[in-house]
């Protein structure tokens, strides 16, 4: 009987959890479908008396935003292919071979973690303006090509697998090279995929960077590009929501088919999402 | 391919020797095992072997080539690990098949070549499963086959059956014993059974504390140890040993004074002591009291007191009551002498190292 209830307690607590953390979304996708005036009406309305489907048509009026999904796709898959080729060799070589200032090297990189985001926004910009990168792809792409947290989560992991396994690949005629990519990455495809898809999630939803970074529409990612809605006449935060809904659809399929992986490798490596 | 290690050490730290000075040949074709207690190096002399680990100092060479300098690549053995080391990604078709892959061998023909070797160590209903899957034993015979698979002409053996059954363990004994001697693959195959070194070999390397202590046939190793870590390591029931003190004059006028003088402990094998007096074979007499007396089938086992000390006979032909005086006769074969440092001073054949 106490069993029964400890089960209970638990699934209320979930639910709770779940309902919290649902608020916003489907706030999100009641307000997509409200007029103008029910946006904005006190006490706030969940359910709008007409269902406004015209404002995703209106929405997607208002901008360029076949232009900002293609931009967004394509920085989000060239940033991420990059990070996680660098951050895979870089952690092989952490993890696997041996070379002069390994361990000085691997803990300065850790130190680069201990530094916030936004201190890095400056040296970054000036770096790239002198390079003339400035409101081209590369000022999108160039800068997160290597990120140590990714090099650290996968030493980690690949530092789990056992020595006699490499051991075993070497007598098998496998090189580091082919042991790499045969037997160590789909070994640790869990992992991976658990930080290509933070990864993925962080450059889809970029806002701040490529805010500062370019300043023509054909360089605008969606996030960017819902600022269409502000102006200064004030915020048409029905049209805002329902560019929001596509904004953010592509993610929510992402994480719905990878579910699985996402969380084995989040709770393997002990790292926070 | 002939194998010989020349003055070899190795330390893995720098500071602490594991291994010293090993030097032996183990011929071509041979079957080759590597016995000895846990933690003596047998497995960090097949590391260095396979070329895995290199020596700290000394040379290696295959036939009359040099290889201390090359890697595992370069070097081509096949090996099964002590905890098999399969793929936890690949099917155990996959897994076989991956040594063949890595030699660009084509596709059908590899996958031909790994069913035939699957159905050789009998886990070709298993093709499918993952490692994770399959039972130790099972997983150990997927690594032989795998390691057999690029057909080396050397092939380490990192205790292999350790984890079969006792039936499985005899039959894929004689298995490895099968295949070694048809491919004639020179084989070096360690263990810390003694029943199955001496089952499976040629020749047994006796390891103890980084050093070789005795490397020759089984019934060398038994006839004539070496010394008395060999004595006492080869044998079931156990040689029994005692000191030289224990004894009062009964070696005096049977055993050379000199030898006596040097001798501290003693040796007796279980068989080696008898009930009655086998004549010429026979070197010396002593009395002992029954402790013990035990009955199994055809095994008749008695625990003697020799002065204070036990001794475990085989040889009893009547049967005894507890407490009674046993004369017994001390046989010249399965009697040895050691010395201070625990070399055979006495006893055996005294030519054979
Ligand atoms: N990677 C290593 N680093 C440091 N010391 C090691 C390493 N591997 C083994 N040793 C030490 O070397 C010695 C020999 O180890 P080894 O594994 O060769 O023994 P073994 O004879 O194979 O034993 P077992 O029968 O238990 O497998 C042991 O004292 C062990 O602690
Ligand atoms: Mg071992």
């Amino acid at each position: 009987m106490k069993r029964k209830t400890a089960i209970i307690l638990r699934y209320v607590i979930l639910v709770l959890g779940a309902i919290i953390m649902l608020m916003p979304f489907l706030w999100m996708l009641s307000t997509s479908l409200k007029t103008q005036p029910e946006t904005v009406k006190i006490p706030p309305i969940w359910i709008p008396k007409h269902l406004m489907f015209s404002n995703y048509v209106n929405a997607l009026k208002e901008a360029p935003f076949l232009r900002y999904f293609i931009n967004s796709v394509f920085v989000t898959t060239v940033t991420t292919a990059g990070q996680l080729l660098t951050s895979i060799l870089a952690a092989f070589a952490f993890s696997r071979l041996n070379f002069y200032g390994k361990n000085i090297l691997f803990v300065i990189f850790l130190g680069t973690m201990m530094v916030p985001g936004e201190m890095l926004i400056i040296p970054n910009f000036v770096t790239l303006s002198q390079l003339h990168l400035v409101n081209t792809y590369g000022a999108l792409i160039i800068p997160w090509l290597a990120s140590f947290f990714t090099v650290f989560t996968l030493r980690q992991t690949f530092q789990s697998v056992p020595d006699q396994i490499y051991y075993a690949a070497k007598i098998d005629g496998a090189s580091d090279w082919h042991y790499l990519w045969h037997v160590l990455v789909p070994i640790s495809k869990s992992t991976i995929t658990a930080v290509t898809v933070l990864q993925v999630i962080g450059s889809w939803n970029a806002f701040m960077w490529p805010l500062i970074v370019t300043n023509t529409e054909n360089l605008r990612t969606l996030p960017v590009g819902l600022q269409a809605f502000t102006s200064d006449a004030g915020t048409n935060y029905a049209l805002l929501m329902a560019a929001s809904t596509f904004v953010i659809i592509p993610m929510v399929i992402l994480y719905v088919f990878l579910q699985k992986y996402i969380i084995a490798g989040i709770s393997k490596t002990g790292l926070k999402g | 391919m002939e194998v010989t290690f020349k003055d070899v050490s190795l330390s893995y730290d720098g500071s602490r020797e594991i291994l010293h000075r090993l030097n032996f040949t183990i011929p071509e074709g041979t079957l080759v095992s590597i016995l000895g207690p846990s933690g003596c190096g047998k497995s960090t002399t097949l590391m260095m072997i396979s070329g895995l680990l290199a020596p700290t100092s000394g040379h290696i060479f295959f036939g009359d080539e040099d290889v201390t300098k090359q890697d595992a690549l370069q070097r081509k053995v096949g090996m099964v690990f002590q905890n098999y080391a399969l793929y936890p990604h690949l099917k155990v078709l996959d897994n076989i098949m991956f040594p063949l892959k890595m030699a660009k061998v084509p596709k059908a023909e590899r996958r031909e070549k790994a069913i035939k070797l699957a159905k050789l160590v009998h886990v070709d209903d298993q093709l499918d499963k993952k490692p994770g899957s399959l039972s130790g034993g099972q997983q150990q015979r997927v690594a032989i086959a795998r390691a057999l698979a690029k057909e080396p002409s050397l092939l380490l053996l990192d205790e292999p059956l350790s984890n079969l059954d006792a039936r499985l363990r005899i039959e894929m004994r004689q298995e490895i014993r099968r295949i070694q001697q048809e491919t004639g693959v020179t084989t070096i195959f360690v263990t810390h059974d003694q029943d199955e070194a001496l089952h499976i070999s040629d020749h047994i390397m006796v390891l103890n504390s980084g050093k070789i202590q005795q490397f020759s046939s089984a019934e060398t190793l038994y006839d004539n140890p070496s010394n008395l870590f060999i004595a006492q390591f080869i044998g079931e029931p156990v040689i029994n040993t005692i000191d030289i003190e224990d004894f009062d004059d009964e070696l005096t006028d049977h055993v050379d004074a000199e030898i006596l003088k040097r001798a501290k402990k003693v040796g007796i094998r279980p068989e080696a002591l008898q009930d009655h007096d086998t004549g010429a074979d026979t070197l010396a007499t002593i009395t002992t009291k029954v402790k013990t007396f035990e009955k199994f089938g055809r095994e008749k086992n008695a625990l003697l007191d020799f002065h204070g000390k036990r001794l475990l006979t085989t040889e009893i032909e009547a049967e005894l009551a507890e407490g009674q005086e046993l004369p017994l006769y001390l046989q010249k074969s399965g009697f040895y002498l050691f010395d201070q440092e625990g070399t055979r001073i006495f006893g055996g054949d005294q030519d054979v190292e």
